[in-house]
């Protein structure tokens, strides 16, 4: 059996109509001399509900051609890459097709690297129709169709992240850079194996969480079984969790917080997402 | 530093300390690849202590020994520290019970770790736990299923 806490599913607002977000890396474990061979990774990215099979591009550096919500979607996200000293770079270069998101990535220095593609705070109107039916419409000020009830403003934001380390993995790269939900701890992301208790604890804004998260992993590979084999837990108030897989292969790891907004105001809810790759091998 | 890695002691150590026979199987896989081999020591909570033997190829797929890997072989210098891959039978290695800096490995309970893994075939992971500075001799045998066939660990007494 696993060694978590398992929960009922908790209902948060943003889960109810967003996608899946991940980040794929053909490597997340390479060996090597950087100065002989250059490693380097290829990443896809997608959004999608089918776990690592892609649907729709994710990311984009303004020379895809794309739908309209697509485009403005990405040309709003942040790029990053946190280099193993720590250092973040801006401006990843993403290239968008028709169903997924490619992006290089090539590693000089030893260490740990995390990729981020980031949605900052977006602002969402959910409501009902004059017919009944559920929409919802992006922006602080959205205007709404005349008959709209059940009006709910929330805003969210999003952090799609996964970790590769050539030769030995370090840890400045893991250090929260203070943006959104982001994941740390006494466990290395790239070094998981199946059977062996890992150790996470999961950060804010930079700072430690007050509140329990929510937390699913899901292995890859959902469009070939019947089940989606999902595995829920939730944090300690600090954040932390503790997880044992039992299966190698890749997870994908939705972490997800709601607050209410510190100060008085128009939206009733502000959800945090963490969306994160892991690779795990066995022995 | 890594120059005593492989002193199969023949030439550094009248009395071996540590004896292991190792057989690669004759696997007819077309192409077939010779596998990747790791034999290291590791604490009984399973920390890597010392690498033993080390027979691969380009440093790009040293990842796949992958338990080596992460106990050893990331945290070394990968440049020359590797004998080359070697072709299926029966093959000797010989270990003085030094660690890479030429001191005696500690007396006590470790984990002896095979790992073989070949492009385009299996992996295979065993390990036995032995006693270093016993003073009985001991002699282990292990046998694989995939990409190692019968091994035999033969420790001498004190």
């Amino acid at each position: 059996m696993y060694r978590i806490t398992f929960i009922l599913a908790l209902c948060f607002g943003v889960t109810t109509f967003a996608h899946d977000r991940f980040i794929l890396p053909s490597h997340t474990i390479l060996s090597g001399d950087p100065t002989e061979t250059v490693p380097s990774v290829t990443l896809t990215a997608s959004i999608s509900n089918d776990i690592f099979h892609p649907d729709k591009p994710l990311g984009d550096d303004g020379t895809g051609e794309l739908n309209p919500f697509l485009k403005q979607l990405f040309d709003n996200m942040q790029y990053l890459v946190v280099h193993p000293d720590g250092r973040v770079e801006t401006g990843m270069k993403w290239n968008a097709f028709g169903r997924m998101s490619i992006a290089d990535l090539t590693l000089k220095t030893e260490g740990t690297y995390r990729i981020i593609q980031r949605q900052g705070e977006t602002f969402l109107t959910m409501f009902t129709n004059a017919e009944g039916h559920k929409d919802r419409r992006f922006g602080a000020s959205p205007n709404l169709p005349e008959g709209a009830t059940h009006i709910k403003k929330v805003t969210f934001e999003m952090n799609v992240v996964c970790f590769i380390s050539l030769n030995s993995p370090n840890k400045k790269a893991l250090m929260p850079i203070g943006k959104g939900l982001e994941l740390g701890g006494p466990s290395h992301p790239n070094d998981l194996f199946v059977g062996e208790n890992n150790s996470f604890q999961l950060t804010l804004d930079g700072k430690t969480l007050s509140e329990p998260a929510s937390v699913v992993l899901i292995p890859g590979g959902t469009r070939h079984r019947n089940d989606r084999n999902r595995l829920e837990l939730q944090t300690q108030p600090d954040g932390r969790f503790n997880v044992t897989l039992k299966k190698s292969g890749f997870y994908l790891l939705h972490a997800e917080v709601s607050r209410e907004p510190e100060k008085p105001s128009k939206f009733s809810s502000q959800s945090y997402s963490l969306f994160a790759t892991l690779e795990v091998f066995p022995e | 530093m890594y120059v005593l890695l492989f002193s199969f002691i023949a030439i550094t150590n009248p009395k071996p300390m540590v004896q292991i026979e190792l057989e690669l199987p004759d696997i007819q896989a077309k192409p077939y690849h010779r596998p990747y081999v790791a034999i290291w020591l590791e604490t009984p909570e399973r920390k890597g202590v010392h690498t033993i033997a080390l027979w691969t190829g380009k440093p790009d797929w040293l990842k796949d020994l992958r338990q080596w890997w992460r106990k050893l072989g990331r945290s070394m210098k990968v440049d020359g520290i590797s004998g080359a891959t070697r072709k299926p039978g029966s093959h000797r290695i010989v270990w003085d019970g030094l660690d890479a800096e030429g001191r005696p490995i500690q007396p006590g309970i470790y984990l002896l770790n095979f790992e073989a893994s070949r492009e385009e075939g299996g992996r295979e992971y065993l390990r036995q736990e032995i006693t270093i500075g016993a003073k009985a001799a001991q002699k282990l045998t292990l046998t694989g299923t995939r990409e190692l066939r019968a091994i035999t660990i033969t420790i001498q007494g004190e």
